[in-house]
């Protein structure tokens, strides 16, 4: 195998697992199948822009993502989502409509064209002899500390417990204190935020456009189907599996052989292992 | 002097479904009321009716003169109210230890590890995968270690090996010396005589006995149970 499909294989599993992250929080954790995750990507590819036409220093592209995101996420989970939890189909549907006013309206401000963004970090870092943009090797970098700082955090921390409770046994996480509505609400807008992180991320390395999102859902779906509900190992796996399956066929085959490959997969793991490679006892 | 929980014609039940009704009664800080009925009598029901996990369709329940009826479970338990359900008593996925450790708790755990080393051993081990009684012992014990005034254990010894029913009941009294008001509903008149200073009797969601400790005699209450 050659290094530069060893290092595609390395972007392509990273920037997937920090995709469907956000999707393994909503849907993995709140059981609210989010159609509009993809969206939040695409909002957070357009951060650069919305940071340009605001008059702002490029330096201002995370805070205005999160915030442009948070607030968006918090609208919805406040307006709609928190009257769906525990209805995954009503979820499912009404998510959709929301992924639909989400392009139109970013149709509406930005238009329909593609558009591009210049990478913050430019030039190519030599790996085994072989050139790669380095943009691409800091972002690898970035979500590989960022899921380490998760794993660990998820492991100890006293709100991931409170999040494990709350999914496990809703009413006896009100009887020991914990406010669900506020953790739910706090849970969404981190798993929207997610989203909107890894596409202010991509923005450089994809073409920005309105109907950009449904792709990153359909895959971070995918990821979830094979690596199941409810774990990073799940995800890790998951995102693995269809990543890497799609990488490798696509580089000894063609794209279609990749992605056909992927829908099979899923499919598989639909029909013979419904709850996936691995996931939590629920 | 502001009486320490007063529940005034209480009604409520699941949706539209009316469980319980009008129960009127009162409990001081440091006493433990027993409810005793037979099962689906509205027990639950005035267990959850209390600390929140149901809506009264009417009434009022008043801790230190404080209404509570409007607030969700959360925020009861936030002014004191513990509870321990009779099902889906423990969080499945957490272990032993994080089960213990989710609230707000004060109380050290080593005198309960004493009681029920049961725990102490299985303090890494998830609590999905203990058996029935020991799930019961560990939502008794993190009932009693948090820092709660008001403490609605609903059925605590259903399950539970006799030895360590007599350490529940052990518990029960030193929370209730400690100044906590204890609600116990309950099945077993060994333990609900053991402990209670005043018993309220349901049936068919109303109430149909009521006395202390001293009024009522056993075979009062052992009638009544199997009516």
């Amino acid at each position: 195998m050659s290094t530069v499909l060893i290092l595609n294989l390395a972007w392509q599993i990273s920037t997937l697992a920090l995709v469907a992250l956000g999707l393994a929080i909503v849907f993995g954790q709140l059981r609210i199948m989010n159609m509009a995750h993809g969206e939040f990507v695409m909002l957070g590819a357009y951060a650069p822009f919305i940071t340009s036409s605001l008059g702002l220093s490029p330096w201002l592209q995370v805070p205005v993502c999160l915030i442009t995101v948070g607030s968006i996420a918090l609208l919805m989970e406040r307006s709609i989502i928190r009257h769906l939890y525990g209805r995954m189909f009503d979820s499912l549907l009404a998510t959709w409509g929301i992924a639909i006013l989400m392009r139109e309206g970013v149709e509406l401000f930005f238009g329909r064209g593609y558009q591009s963004v210049s990478p913050p970090v430019s030039g190519t870092v030599s790996i085994l002899g072989t050139d790669y943009p380095a943009y691409r090797i800091v972002v690898i970098c970035i979500i590989l500390l960022g899921f380490t700082a998760l794993y660990w955090w998820s492991k100890t921390s006293k709100i991931a417990n409170k999040i494990k409770a709350m999914v496990g046994n809703p009413d006896l996480a009100q009887a020991v204190g914990i406010n669900t509505a506020r953790l739910s609400s706090g849970a969404f807008v981190f798993g929207c935020c997610c989203a909107g992180i890894a596409g202010l991320l991509l923005a450089p390395t994809i073409r920005i456009e309105p109907m950009m999102g449904l792709d990153y859902l359909i895959r971070s779906f995918f990821a979830l189907v094979v690596g199941g509900l409810g774990s990073l190992e799940g995800l890790a796996i998951g995102t693995g599996v269809i990543a890497g399956t799609q990488t490798v066929l696509g580089a000894i085959a063609s794209q279609t052989y990749g992605y056909l490959s992927v829908l099979t997969l899923s499919i598989l793991f639909l029909w013979l292992k419904p709850n996936g490679v691995r996931s939590s006892s629920r | 002097m502001t009486v320490f929980l007063e529940i005034e014609d209480l009604t409520g039940g699941y949706g539209d479904a009316t469980v319980l009704f009008d129960v009127t009664c009162s409990l001081e800080s440091g006493q433990i009321l027993g409810v005793l009925g037979r099962n689906g009598v509205g027990k639950s029901t005035l267990a959850r009716l209390v600390q929140g996990g149901l809506m009264a369709h009417s009434g009022d329940v008043r801790l230190k003169g404080r209404s509570l009826t409007k607030l969700p479970a959360y925020a009861r338990r936030a002014v004191g109210v513990g509870y321990m359900p009779q099902t889906s008593m423990v969080f499945d996925d957490l272990s032993v230890y994080d089960n213990l450790n989710l609230g707000q708790n004060k109380k050290p755990l080593d005198p309960y590890f004493d009681l029920f080393p049961r725990l102490a051993e299985r303090l890494h081990q998830k609590a999905g995968t203990m058996s029935g009684g020991e799930r019961k012992i560990l939502a008794f014990v993190r009932s009693m270690i948090e820092d709660t005034r008001l403490i609605v254990l609903d059925e605590p010894s259903e399950g539970v090996q006799p030895e360590n029913i007599s350490h529940m009941a052990r518990c029960i009294k030193e929370r209730a010396s400690d100044g906590a008001g204890i609600i116990l509903c309950e099945q077993n008149l060994t333990l609900l005589r053991e402990v209670s200073d005043s018993f309220l009797g349901l049936d068919t969601g109303r109430i149909q006995l009521r006395g202390t400790a001293d009024t009522l005699k056993p075979e009062d209450l052992r009638e009544f149970i199997s009516l």
